[in-house]
Formats: C-alpha cells, sequence, structure tokens
C-alpha cells in the first residue's frame, strides 16, 4: 500500500516504552490512601438453597469495615446469590477491611446454612426430565414437536362439522414419539432453515452425521479482575477498572445501583487481556462500589487466578450434532445442525453462532436448532469470535470427513464450495465483497499445500471459520496544537494496538508523521462515548470515527489558511504537515503550528475536529490455517510441526499488529484443541489453575507464520475489517484435521489431549 | 468437600526461624513437632500454605545451614549431591548430564527455569509426592538418602523412603541432608521420560527412568524407578528381573513394559486414567531402557 | 508476629525493611517498595509474570518469601533501562511488537535477560525451552521470540 505514507506500516505502538519499562498502569497498581481490601464469601457447594447468612461474629472482627450482600443492591439485580446458590463459588457476600487478611478471616467467619441440592454439570444431562433443575419456566418443546402441538390445538378448537378424530390420533402418536425432543434446563432457543434439508439429503451420495463435543474454555487473560472503588462523601463514584468496556461498566453499576451517570466515573485502567471476558459488571466492579458507598473509603476487590476459574465468566462448551449431505462430485447440498450449548448458571451463551455451521458455502439446504442449556456453572462470556470456533470445530471436521470418503483435495472440495460476492447466504441476505476463496488459496499457497509431503505419524490439516466484525457508537475530538502536532482523544480501550492504528490514521489524513501524533484516552468523565473493546469492533468503529475527526480538523485547517493566505479553500491542499496552495507559482503555505496560534485569537476558536460515528455495515472476514502435525502413536502426545495462518484483514493498518493478531489467536484455538479445558465433577471444578488447566508456553509450538490478505471492505477504515477474532475460528478443527490425516482417526471430543489420542487409536475412543 | 476461597497472595502468619546447624533446625522441628515445617526452595511448601493445605505456625529455613548445597563426585566413592541443591544445578552439572543422564533429565522437568532456580533435589524428595520428577531417576540411580538430626545421622535407600503420598520415614527432627549415588562407568546409561501434556511446565501423568550397564551387548545392574503410578515413586523390580543379563530386544522390552505395568498401581484422577498410565508406564519403561542401554554403549 | 530486618538491593537502591516473614518477596516489592512493574498472575508460579533476577537467577517472586531474599541483589523490569538508553531487550519488544496487552511482558523481559546473559549464543529452541515458565496468552510467542533472538544479536555484538 505505497500510496500510503504512514499507514500500513510496521510502526511501534503508542504504549510500547510504558508496557516494556513496567511503567504500565493496571487495575492491581492503583493503590489509593485509606484503602480498604474486600474479599468475597463464596459458595461453597454447585448447587444449594440458602438457609441462612450470619454475619455476627465476622462484623466484631477489629478491622472489618462493612458487610454487603443482596440485601445491599436495592434494585434486585443479582449481585449476590441469595435463595439459592446455582455454582461452587458463587458470591453471596462480601467483606471490607483494612488487610486483605481480616477480610479474608472476617469471610471464614460469615456462616453460611445450607441445604444442599443435587447439581448437574453436564449439558446433556441437564436437558433430560430427571435432571436437576436451576430455574423454573425452561422447559421446551423442539420446534417440530411445537408445530405438533400447534395443529392438534387448531384441530380441537375447529367448529366445523370435519372429523379430524384420525388426524388428532395421528398427531398425538407423533408426539408420544418425539417425547425425547422436549428439553428441560433450557435458557434460550434459535432456530434458522434455509431450503429443505430433508429434499437436499435425499438427493445427497453421501450424507456423514456425528456428535462434536467441545469443552468450556477460559479467556485466561493474565490479569486477574480488579477494581478500586471510591466513593465520595458527595455520593460520587469514581471506579478505577480493568475493563473492555468502560462505558458499558458505568451503565451496568448505575443500572444496578441506581446511580445518576453523572455522577460516576469509570477509569479503565490498562487491561492484562480481555478476549470478550472482560465486560461483566457484577464481578469486582459493583460489590467495590457498594463496600465503598458503605464505608466511605476505597477498597480493592481483586480476584485471585483460583476465582477467575470459579467465578470468571469462560467460554461456552457445547455439544453439537451435525449431519452434511454431498454429491459424489463434492458438491455439498445440505447441512442439519443442532447444538446445545452449557450456558452455566445463567442466560447467555453465545448459542447465535450456531448459525456459523453454514459456513462460507453454497449449502441449497441447511437448517439449525440450537438451545442454551442451564447447568450448576458460573454464567459465559464472549471469547473471541464467541462460538465460532466450537460450530466451525464441528462443522470443518466434518468437510474434512466427507472430502477423504469422496478422495477430494481438502482445500480444492472448499474451494469448490465457497461462496463468492452476490451469492446467496443461507439464512442470510447476498454475500457483498468478500475474500474467501483468495484466503484460503494464500495458506495454501504459503505452505505449498500441492507439494507437501509427510513422514510416518505425520499429517496436514486444513480448516477455515469465518467470522464478522461489528461495529458500535463512538465519538473522538482531534486537536491542533501551537507547534502544529496533533492529539487525539477519545474513550476506547486499547489492548491490540488500536490507538496505535487510530494515531496512523489521523496522521495519515493529516500529513503529519506518525511521531506527531499523540494519543489520549480518557476516563468516562471527560472522554466522548466508546463502544466497548469487544467483537473485533475497535479499529473498524474508531477508526471510522478517527477518520471523521481527521477529516473535520483537516477542513478547519483549510479554513483557517484560506483566510490567512487570501485564497480559497479549493486550492489548498495538506501536505507535511503544512497547508499548500495546489497551483500557485510561487507556492505559498503555512504550517499547522501558526494555524493554531492563529486560531486562538478567531472567532471560530481553536482548532478541534469531531468524529461521531454509530454504524455502518461490516464485511465478513476469513481466517484459514494449515497445520503439521506429527503423533507419538505409544503416548499419543501431538506436536506441532508447522503452523501457518491467513486472514482477511481488508487492509493492515499496522501489519505488525495484524500479524500479531494472527499469531495469538492461532495459539489460542491449538490450546483449545489440544489441552485446555475445565473440568467438572459433582462438587464443580476441579481444576481452577494453571497447573491442570494448562495453557500453552512457548516451548509447545513453533512459530506462527502468518498470511496477510488484504480485500477491501467498502466501509471500513481505509479498507480495513476487525482483526481480533477471526484467527481462532478454524484452529480446532485445522489441528483436529492434521491429527486424522497423521493417523487416521477422528476425533470429536476435544481436548486432543493423549490420552484420548492413544484411545481413538485403539478403537475405543470418542 | 466444601472448599474456602482465599486470596493466595497472602501466608498465614507464622515465626521465621534461620537456624546456622542441623542440630538446631533439628532441635526446632522437635519442639514444634507438628506445628513446623521446613523451607529448603518453597515452591511446594509456599503453594501449600497459600492453598492453605499447610498452615505451619513455624517455618524452620534451611538455607543458613552451611554445607548443604553442592555436588561432589568422585571415582571411587561415587556422587553427593547437598539436599539444598537447585534443580536448575543438577540439570546443567557437567557430570550428572554426562553419568547420571536420568538425574539431569528429572531435574530439568521440574517446572520452569524460574521454579528450578528456587526448587532444591531435597524438598522433592521430602515432599513426598509420588509424581516427583527426581524419584524416578534416584530409584534408578540407586541413590541413598542422607538424613541427620540433633541425635545423629543415618542413612536409608531411597527404596526405603517413601511410605505413601506425602509420607516418608523422616522421624521428629529428621532432615534430608543429602544423596548419595553409587559411581559410574563409562558403560552404563540412564534416562528419564515424563508423560506430560505440555512440553515443560506440567506434572508427570507417569515418569519412568532406567539405568542400565551393558557388557557385550547384554545389559546388568538394570534399575528402573517409576513415579505418579503408585502411592510412592517405586522400583519395578519385576521388569528388571526380565532384561538383567539379557540383550535387549523388541520382545524382551515388551516384556518388561508389560511388568512394569502390572508393578504399577495407579489411580484414576482429573489428569488421566489408571488404565491410561499403567499403559504408558509400558511404553515408557521400554524406551528409557532402550535408550539406557543405547547411552550406556556410547 | 515477630518481623525481621531485611536488607535487600533492589535494582541500585538499598532497602533496609523490617517486614512479616509470610509476605513474599513479590509482596514486598508490590506493597512494600512500591515497585509494581512486576506483575502478580497466578500467584502459583505457574506463568512467570512476577519473575525478578535474585543474584543473577531469575525466580518467580511469588513463590520466594521476603526475609530470603535479605542480603541479595534483585534486578526487576524497573532495573533494566539507564537513564537515556532501554536494555536491548527492551527495545527488542517494542521493535518486534513483542507484547500485546503487557501483563506479562516485565516476566518475559526479565526472564530473557537472565537466560540471555548466562546464555548470549542461546538457539531459538533453548530460548523456548528456557521461556516455558512465562505464559503469555495474547501473542502466540511468535513476535516473542523474534525479539528475544534479535536482542541476542544485539548484545552479543556489544
Amino acid at each position: 500500500m505505497s500510496e500510503y505514507a504512514v499507514l500500513g506500516k510496521r510502526v511501534t505502538r503508542v504504549d510500547a516504552l510504558e508496557k516494556v519499562t513496567g511503567a504500565a498502569q493496571y487495575g492491581g497498581d492503583v493503590h489509593l490512601p485509606g484503602m480498604l481490601h474486600g474479599k468475597f464469601v463464596r459458595s461453597a457447594h454447585p448447587h444449594a438453597k440458602i438457609l441462612n447468612i450470619d454475619t455476627s461474629e465476622a462484623e466484631k472482627l477489629p478491622g472489618v469495615r462493612a458487610i454487603v450482600t443482596q440485601d445491599d443492591v436495592e434494585s434486585g439485580r443479582r449481585v449476590f446469590a441469595t435463595d439459592k446458590v446455582l455454582y461452587l463459588g458463587e458470591p453471596i457476600a462480601a467483606v471490607a477491611a483494612t488487610d486483605p487478611d481480616i477480610a479474608e478471616e472476617a469471610a471464614d467467619l460469615i456462616k453460611i446454612d445450607y441445604e444442599v441440592l443435587p447439581a448437574v454439570q453436564d449439558v446433556m444431562e441437564a436437558i433430560e426430565p430427571d435432571a436437576p433443575r436451576l430455574h423454573s419456566d425452561d422447559t421446551k418443546d423442539s420446534p417440530a414437536r411445537r408445530a405438533i402441538t400447534a395443529e392438534l390445538r387448531k384441530l380441537e378448537r375447529d367448529k366445523s362439522p370435519a372429523d379430524h378424530s384420525a388426524r388428532i390420533a395421528e398427531l398425538n402418536t407423533q408426539l408420544e414419539a418425539t417425547e425425547d425432543d422436549v428439553y428441560y434446563n433450557i435458557s434460550a432457543e434459535t432456530h434458522s432453515a434455509a431450503g429443505d434439508v430433508e429434499q437436499g439429503f435425499a438427493e445427497s451420495d453421501l450424507v456423514v452425521e456425528d456428535t462434536y463435543v467441545i469443552p468450556r474454555v477460559h479467556q485466561t487473560y493474565m490479569e486477574p479482575h480488579v477494581s478500586v472503588a471510591d466513593v465520595e462523601s458527595t455520593g460520587k463514584v469514581t471506579v478505577w477498572a480493568s475493563t473492555q468496556g468502560p462505558f458499558a461498566i458505568r451503565s451496568g453499576i448505575a443500572g444496578t445501583l441506581g446511580i445518576p451517570l453523572n455522577q460516576i466515573n469509570v477509569v479503565a485502567t490498562t487491561m492484562g487481556g480481555g478476549f470478550g471476558g472482560r465486560f461483566g459488571v457484577a464481578l469486582t466492579h459493583v460489590p467495590a462500589v457498594l463496600l465503598s458507598q458503605k464505608t466511605g473509603r476505597p477498597v480493592k476487590i481483586q480476584m485471585t487466578r483460583e476465582e477467575e476459574f470459579t467465578d470468571g465468566r469462560p467460554a461456552p462448551g457445547c455439544v453439537i450434532k451435525l449431519k452434511t449431505g454431498v454429491k459424489n462430485d463434492g458438491t455439498i447440498l445440505a447441512r442439519e445442525g443442532l447444538a446445545f450449548w452449557d450456558s452455566g448458571s445463567v442466560s447467555g451463551a453465545s448459542i447465535g453462532s450456531t448459525i456459523r455451521l453454514r459456513g462460507v458455502y453454497k449449502f441449497p439446504h441447511l437448517k439449525v436448532d440450537a438451545y442454551g442449556v442451564y447447568t450448576n456453572k458460573s454464567g459465559t462470556a464472549a471469547y473471541r469470535a464467541p462460538g465460532t470456533p466450537q460450530v466451525a470445530f464441528a462443522g470443518e471436521s466434518q468437510l474434512d470427513d466427507i472430502a477423504r470418503k469422496l478422495d477430494l483435495d481438502p482445500v480444492e472440495f472448499r474451494l469448490k464450495n465457497m461462496r463468492v460476492e452476490g451469492d446467496p447466504v443461507p439464512a442470510g441476505p447476498n454475500e457483498p465483497k468478500v475474500g474467501y476463496k483468495e484466503t484460503l488459496q494464500a495458506v495454501a499457497d504459503a505452505v505449498d499445500w500441492k507439494n507437501r509431503t509427510k513422514g510416518p505419524n505425520q499429517g496436514w490439516g486444513v480448516a477455515i471459520g469465518d467470522w464478522t466484525n461489528g461495529c458500535g457508537p463512538g465519538g473522538m475530538f482531534v486537536s491542533i496544537h501551537e507547534d502544529g502536532s496533533a492529539r487525539i482523544f477519545h474513550g476506547s480501550m486499547d489492548i491490540t494496538g488500536t490507538d496505535t492504528a487510530l494515531a496512523q490514521i489521523v496522521a495519515e489524513i493529516l500529513t503529519l508523521s506518525y511521531e506527531e501524533v499523540a494519543i489520549t484516552r480518557g476516563d468516562t468523565d471527560s472522554a466522548p462515548y466508546a463502544t466497548g473493546s469487544g467483537g473485533s469492533v475497535v479499529t473498524f468503529t474508531m477508526g471510522n470515527t478517527a477518520k471523521l475527526a481527521a477529516e473535520d480538523t483537516r477542513r478547519r485547517l483549510l479554513e483557517l489558511a484560506a483566510e490567512r493566505l487570501n485564497t480559497d479553500v479549493e486550492s489548498l491542499e495538506l501536505k507535511d504537515g503544512k497547508v499548500s496552495t495546489i497551483e500557485a507559482d510561487p507556492p505559498k503555505s503555512i504550517g499547522f503550528g501558526e494555524l493554531a496560534a492563529y486560531s486562538l485569537s478567531t472567532t471560530g476558536g481553536p482548532i478541534v475536529g469531531k468524529g461521531s460515528f454509530a454504524r455502518k455495515p461490516s464485511t465478513p472476514a476469513l481466517a484459514a490455517q494449515i497445520a503439521k502435525v506429527e503423533i507419538d502413536p505409544d503416548t499419543g502426545r501431538i506436536k506441532v510441526l508447522k503452523m501457518a495462518a491467513s486472514q482477511d484483514v481488508g487492509f493492515a493498518i499496522n501489519p505488525m499488529a495484524v500479524e500479531g493478531q494472527i499469531e495469538g489467536g492461532a495459539v489460542q484455538g491449538y490450546a483449545w484443541a489440544t489441552m485446555e479445558e475445565m473440568q467438572y465433577n459433582e462438587e464443580g471444578n476441579v481444576n481452577p489453575g494453571f497447573v491442570d488447566y494448562r495453557v500453552p508456553t512457548t516451548a509447545d509450538l513453533p512459530t506462527v507464520e502468518s498470511v496477510i490478505v488484504e480485500v477491501e471492505a467498502p466501509d471500513g477504515p481505509f479498507g480495513a475489517k476487525g482483526v481480533g477474532e477471526p484467527p481462532i475460528t478454524p484452529t480446532l478443527a485445522t489441528m483436529a484435521n492434521a491429527v486424522a490425516d497423521a493417523v487416521g482417526i477422528r476425533i470429536t471430543e476435544l481436548p486432543m489431549k493423549p490420552e484420548k489420542v492413544v484411545d481413538a487409536l485403539h478403537g475405543n475412543g470418542k | 468437600m466444601p472448599r474456602i476461597f482465599r486470596e493466595v497472595i497472602t501466608l498465614r502468619n507464622f515465626e521465621f526461624f534461620e537456624p546456622t546447624t542441623i542440630e538446631d533446625a533439628s532441635n526446632l522441628l522437635t519442639q514444634y513437632n507438628g506445628k513446623a515445617k521446613l523451607l529448603a526452595g518453597g515452591t511446594d511448601l509456599i503453594i501449600e500454605m497459600k492453598a492453605r493445605t499447610a498452615t505451619p505456625e513455624y517455618v524452620i529455613s534451611l538455607e543458613n545451614i552451611p554445607g548443604l548445597v553442592g555436588i561432589d563426585y568422585d571415582e571411587a566413592t561415587g556422587l553427593r549431591i547437598g539436599a539444598l541443591t537447585k534443580m536448575r544445578t543438577l540439570e546443567q552439572d557437567p557430570t550428572i548430564r554426562e553419568r547420571y543422564t536420568a538425574l539431569a533429565e528429572g531435574a530439568g522437568e521440574v517446572g520452569g527455569v524460574q521454579i528450578r532456580h528456587l526448587a532444591t533435589v531435597g524438598g522433592n524428595i521430602s515432599h513426598g509426592s509420588p509424581a516427583a520428577d527426581t524419584a524416578a531417576p534416584l530409584l534408578a540411580l540407586g541413590a541413598q538418602v542422607n538424613i541427620a538430626s540433633a541425635d545423629g545421622e543415618r542413612t536409608v535407600p531411597i527404596e526405603s523412603f517413601f511410605l505413601g503420598p506425602g509420607q516418608t520415614v523422616l522421624e521428629t527432627g529428621e532432615i534430608v541432608t543429602g544423596f548419595e549415588c553409587p559411581p559410574r562407568g563409562a558403560n552404563e546409561g540412564s534416562q528419564y521420560i515424563k508423560q506430560k501434556i505440555r512440553e515443560v511446565m506440567d506434572l508427570a501423568f507417569v515418569g519412568v527412568a532406567s539405568s542400565a550397564k551393558t557388557d557385550n551387548g547384554a545389559v546388568s545392574d538394570v534399575k528402573i524407578g517409576l513415579a505418579a503410578v503408585a502411592p510412592t515413586p517405586l522400583r519395578a523390580t519385576d521388569a528388571e528381573a526380565i532384561v538383567n543379563g539379557n540383550s535387549l530386544t523388541a520382545e524382551l522390552l515388551e516384556q518388561a513394559g508389560t511388568a512394569a505395568s502390572a508393578q504399577s498401581s495407579p489411580i484414576s484422577d482429573l489428569r488421566c486414567s489408571a488404565e491410561h498410565r499403567r499403559e504408558i508406564v509400558g511404553v515408557l519403561t521400554r524406551r528409557t531402557l532402550q535408550a539406557a542401554a543405547d547411552r550406556a554403549q556410547g | 508476629m515477630k518481623k525481621h530486618p531485611v536488607s535487600l538491593t533492589v535494582n541500585t537502591d538499598t532497602y533496609d525493611l523490617l517486614i512479616e516473614p509470610r509476605k513474599t518477596l513479590l509482596a514486598t516489592l508490590r506493597d512494600t517498595i512500591g515497585l509494581t512493574g512486576t506483575k502478580e498472575g497466578c500467584s502459583t508460579g505457574d506463568c512467570g509474570a512476577c519473575t525478578v533476577i535474585v543474584d543473577g537467577k531469575a525466580v518467580t517472586s511469588c513463590m520466594m518469601l521476603g526475609v530470603s531474599a535479605n542480603g541479595k541483589e534483585i534486578t526487576t523490569v524497573e532495573g533494566l533501562a539507564s537513564r537515556d538508553q532501554l536494555h536491548p531487550i527492551q527495545q527488542a519488544f517494542m521493535d518486534k511488537g513483542g507484547y500485546q496487552c503487557g501483563f506479562c511482558t516485565p516476566g518475559f523481559i526479565v526472564a530473557s535477560k537472565a537466560f540471555l546473559d548466562e546464555n548470549p549464543n542461546a538457539t531459538e529452541a533453548e530460548i523456548r525451552h528456557a521461556l516455558g515458565n512465562n505464559i503469555c496468552r495474547c501473542t502466540g510467542y511468535t513476535k516473542i521470540i523474534e525479539a528475544v533472538m534479535s536482542a541476542a544479536e544485539v548484545m552479543r555484538n556489544s
């Protein structure tokens, strides 16, 4: 992209220095004078009635300043458990004391009387009629049963003389036959369809059916949740919070505690990773505010790693029953999917992503049904392209089996069925301009796919995953200083290098160097509204906002320059930090600094460009990956020999940051495929720490080769698409497909720990 | 069992001692019997104290006692390792790498570099974990454990040191001061392999160490140590008997592996099943035996 | 409980402290001395975010008592750069994009320094093995390894 001076360059991030020197301030680094420390009293059972909460002993402990329970939450929104605990580690109360140890001792002194209830941890057990029930009103008929019931009711109400008895009997028989399609503990459901799958399967030469099981995994951001809340005597609340969405946190606290928005300031600290898991309000923020309100002193609550595992909001596991029909020539005809998502104790699992079982292929016939299911676990939240790695694992594993059965090259097979611009998307609008084929081809080329070789027990796997970035509201100001440098003011959280991209965009438009643009992220009191940093929205949303703000700044610079140079705006242009005449001879120009100084005495006032923006159509992006693995057939250990990852990013504003996203996402996907899994028994989560919840280290896999593909997004800033989420989507299937190619076994239940691989090789795996 | 949640950064209060002699340390242990813990590298004790699975009122650091750190090798008397020698030192020591290879490999499997800069071999063994990474190598290398107290010293073979998970032969007031292994010649080799998921920073699902001497193609003096597959680390004596005095063939290795599996008595837990552990014992017994013999032949 | 006098050198400064024995070295550095560059990610020695150098060796400071640091020399991330120059490893992490959220970065940089000081000619495989005590969740490690490799070269040439 040589036409740009700053965009498309590998610039050093704006926050580089503070991060390599240890100066960056994270939530845990905030320390206020007189600060108290908060601790939780947590449920000791995964499912139990709370009979009594006795805080009297704890209150007597010297140093204890306040204890809060759900009684202190006037809105009634669930912050603490009251009548019933729904998972091991659910908060029941919080204590503030002068020292964390005293707070902890006090928490131990709070006596909870329980009536222990049977718990359900498995999603497929939870939907059965005899499962313990978490909530009332949670029984759901399948859509087919609902259709039968509706027809029955209609016939029964029919007052006409027609005799429906035969049909009614038939429908009742059908109802009895489908009793298994009544599901219990259902939190949510979604259904979509296109074409007629039954017809599609009938026309297929090959129909493959399987069940895929994907475990619950934790985002495992390195910084645990932390908040410091300080409530002044006026009632003004300030919260230093590690969060992806400071403005969402502000409304969450306001709504839960009935505080006006202009009385809450959320100061988002440098964030130690989020991946979707750091939007929650109730985990630490609201309890810290409650304790500070009650004590009049600042209160810090920091979760431990163990608490992160038991009371974080991880990604849901799920069970997907999937059936795909194809013609012998490799034309895909039909797919039917039924997914049960493990929501934990509250609704909210990313079941909407089940529709992505359609992938980027031309399915003439598609039917997708999905249910969220309550279990006695903590609730779930987003994790990098929420829901999509799970469904892509099922969909892409099954396609791989089909390619093998039909003896088709897995890359060619996918390319043949991929949608292109204008193709109908099953249960969706037609495709805009997309780069699916280019992206898959790019990764195949990177590894010289056609000429790939392998030794014994080695195999190659390929898979793809698609994702469309979100878009949200955002505002921004750009000001020009009297020395000609610029500063951006905004309120959007940066983890991945988005602030750097914003500075690049503003520099490009204003013809400044990257170094001449500084950026300030304000708190919610001082910055304009910005959408949360999740859903790969920041570069797309704030990038467009930055473009608008920079263009507004340019407009004002041109107006001022026209005034100073006695010419009109049309004959002027921005060049190297000056406003110059386009054609005048001799050329005349005036520096931004001079204009900024001049602006201070004009009626229009200082140069402040504004950008404000809410919604533009975003364009789907594809990630494609190829892995080469070697299996030790005796120990079952999987070694990655090669990992290549391509992604259509529209336009890479900072290729270094983009590669970092691709590499990081692929490694998270690798980990989900091979080692990560939150394990539960009847008492709850049993691996709440890094010893038995394993995340990969530097020693586990080689360099990830990232391949940037750029198929412009029409409405993205300079063509850019959201980058953060897609790279995790294909990896689960990539790894499983590579294992299948290496040793001829198909593992449908993740993670592929050594024991699972060995069992599968013995023929008794799942 | 209900779990209690705590912020793990803090430890319960305790009184801290830094004795400068074994006698003083031993006397403190006796005086505060049941309420005191020894601190070596701390990588097990501090985790347990954070988790409140250990709540000692007294912690006795061994760091200021002279003579507990170091590695000495003598062709006649063999190897002596001080109990407070760090894992990282064992892993990198040229003599241990060359002659007691399995021990260097076992030490190198403990945690990561930072942990190995803290963790000590004495701590690893005294802790009594069935999965200790240096236990199987020390078993295979015929180690003796030096134990001292205010009342004197004694030496026990490592085979009889472990009594059960977290339990050892150490009596009140006794402290492990070091380890001795017989001298080893150029025709002796050893290897330790552990079954794990991650390349580093994993606990052993199964650990197997084998040592062998080779003479004219036959192996002798074979010792096989197993970890994480029984209530204590143990010797696979049945497998040793099968291969001792014979040339290693695929068939013999298979038999040895089967015998080692049979001698193990693993449990199923969240890491893997007993069946998997038993199977891996066989695999790793075969592999380490072969490698030990190969290394013995140079 | 009895507090213990502890004298330790952190970076260039000597601190004479009176601390409870139950305070870890990490807590001593962060809470008592106020150097918060060293991070707590897990508190069980598994993530390496709290890595500091004690007498030349990288250790997880959450696994060491403050009283055990008596008389020792500690280097934290704050002590790597001079007034006008970053350490080559810090510079390389900046240049190569060897970080994203930055929370693990101090631990990675400090662990890398201790390792490269002892092994200036380390291969990529050796570096990957040696840094396994540190977890990064963002980068997938590719750019971290690139940064350490390139810093090693700079250090060898200077």
